[in-house]
C-alpha cells in the first residue's frame, strides 16, 4: 500500500494504515534529521528540473521521505498535465541514453474522468 | 558458564516492560532454569509488586553496588518458584545512584549464580537505560502497536546498535486482534516492517494481566489465559525452540466460534479446544 494512493485520494486509509504510513515518514525524519524546510527546498529543486521538460501539476506534486523494506528513501509523486506534455528535445544535447527514466512517472489521464 | 543476560526495554513508559520481565522470568524458572530478575528502575520500584514480593525487601540493588550488603542478602526468593530470585530496585534513591561500571560488575556477579539474568529497564533513554543494557548479551524491546511506542522503539534500536549490542528482538504487547481485523490498529507485519527487527512474541491485550498484577502472580501461571500462553510461547522461542505464531489467531470472534462449532470454517487449534471445553 503506497503512500500516494492515500494522498491522491483513491482509497480511504484505515486508522491502522494511517498509523503505519505516518510512522514510516516520521521515523526517516527522526533518523536523517531532515526538517520540513530542507524537504521543501528539495521539492522546489526537483520541480524546477522536471518543469524544464514537462508541464507539472505543481499543487499536486509530493515529495516525502519514507521507509520501505528496511531502506530509507525519498519518494516523489509528480502528476503531469497530460494535454500539455511536450517532448521538445534539445537536438544538440540529446543522446539516446539521456532520456532514461528511473522509477515511474505518473501521468494523469484526463480522458477517463 | 553460559548464562544469558537479557534486558527488557522500550523507550516509552507503560508498554509492559515490568509485566514482560516478570512473566518471562517466571516462565524461564518454570522451564527449570535458575533465574534472577533485576529491577533497574531505581526510584520507581515495581517488579517486586508484580511478583508479589513487595513486603520481603530488606536490601536492594543500590545496597549491593555500594557494598552495604552481599548480593545473596539482597536476592529475594520467589514465593512459588524455588529457582527464581528478585533483585529489587532502591525506592528512595535516584537514577544516578549507580553507574555503568557498577552495573556491568553486578551482571558479572549474577552470571556466576544464574542461567538467566532478566533486567527490567526504566523508561527513557538516559543513564538508567544505559545502565540496564551495559551488561546485557541480548536486548528485548517491548512495544505496543501504536505510533508513540513504535517510534520510541525505533529510537531504542538505534541506541542499542550504537552501544555495540546485537540486534534486539521484539515483543509486541497489547495487540487487539479484533481492532486489527477492523483496520483500526496496526498489524504485526506493519510494525515489523517499520522496525525491521525479529519478532520474539505477540502478547494479546488481556484483562488477566491486571488481575495477575493485583494478585501478585504473573499471568504465566494461568496456562489458559491468552496472555499467559503467549508469554510461554515467547520463552520457548527464547530457548531456541521453533514455536509458530498462533497467539493472534487464538482470539476468534463470536461469529467465527459459532461457525466453527457448527463445522464450517477452519478447525480450531488444539489448545483452543481444550480451553473451551474446560
Amino acid at each position: 500500500m503506497g503512500v500516494f494512493e492515500f494522498m491522491v485520494g483513491r482509497k480511504k486509509p484505515t486508522p491502522g494504515e494511517m498509523a503505519k504510513e505516518r510512522l514510516k515518514v516520521v521515523l526517516v525524519h527522526d533518523r536523517l534529521k531532515v526538517n520540513p524546510e530542507v524537504l521543501e527546498m528539495i521539492r522546489a529543486e526537483v520541480l524546477s528540473v522536471i518543469s524544464r521538460r514537462l508541464e507539472v501539476d505543481e499543487q499536486q506534486m509530493q515529495v516525502l521521505l519514507t521507509r520501505e523494506n528496511g531502506a530509507d528513501k525519498l519518494q516523489t509523486d509528480v502528476p503531469i498535465r497530460r494535454q500539455k506534455v511536450k517532448f521538445d528535445w534539445d537536438p544538440p544535447t540529446y543522446t539516446p541514453s539521456s532520456n532514461v527514466v528511473r522509477g515511474r512517472i505518473h501521468v494523469e489521464d484526463d480522458d477517463e474522468q | 558458564m553460559d548464562s544469558r543476560v537479557i534486558t527488557i526495554t522500550s523507550g516509552k513508559g507503560g508498554v509492559g516492560k515490568t509485566t514482560t520481565t516478570a512473566n518471562l522470568g517466571t516462565a524461564l524458572a518454570m522451564q527449570g532454569k535458575k533465574v534472577a530478575v533485576v529491577d533497574s528502575d531505581i526510584g520507581l520500584r515495581n517488579l517486586d509488586a508484580v511478583l508479589g514480593l513487595e513486603n520481603r525487601i530488606v536490601y536492594d540493588l543500590v545496597d549491593v553496588v555500594e557494598g552495604q550488603c552481599r548480593l545473596r542478602q539482597a536476592l529475594i526468593k520467589d514465593k512459588r518458584m524455588p529457582d527464581l530470585y528478585l533483585l529489587p530496585a532502591a525506592q528512595t534513591r535516584d537514577k544516578n545512584a549507580v553507574n555503568s561500571v557498577q552495573m556491568e560488575q553486578l551482571c558479572q556477579q549474577l552470571r556466576q549464580e544464574f542461567d538467566f539474568v532478566v533486567i527490567d529497564s526504566p523508561a527513557g533513554i538516559e543513564q538508567g537505560f544505559r545502565n540496564a543494557i551495559v551488561g546485557a548479551d541480548e536486548i528485548i524491546i517491548v512495544a505496543n502497536p501504536e505510533m508513540a511506542s513504535v517510534r520510541d522503539a525505533d529510537r531504542i534500536i538505534g541506541l542499542v546498535e550504537a552501544a555495540g549490542k546485537p540486534e534486539p528482538r521484539l515483543i509486541l504487547n497489547r495487540l487487539r486482534p479484533e481492532m486489527v481485523k477492523r483496520g483500526d490498529m496496526m498489524d504485526v507485519a506493519d510494525v515489523l516492517e517499520v522496525l525491521g527487527i525479529d519478532l520474539l512474541g505477540i502478547i494479546p491485550e488481556d484483562e488477566i494481566i491486571i488481575v495477575a498484577t493485583n494478585k501478585g502472580e504473573p499471568a504465566v501461571y494461568d496456562k489458559r489465559s491468552r496472555a499467559g500462553r503467549a508469554y510461554l510461547n515467547a520463552v520457548q522461542r527464547l530457548l531456541g525452540e521453533e514455536v509458530p505464531l498462533t497467539e493472534v489467531e487464538e482470539a476468534p470472534t463470536l461469529l467465527e466460534r459459532l461457525r466453527r462449532l457448527m463445522g464450517f470454517g477452519p478447525a480450531l487449534p488444539e489448545k483452543r479446544v481444550r480451553s473451551q471445553s474446560s
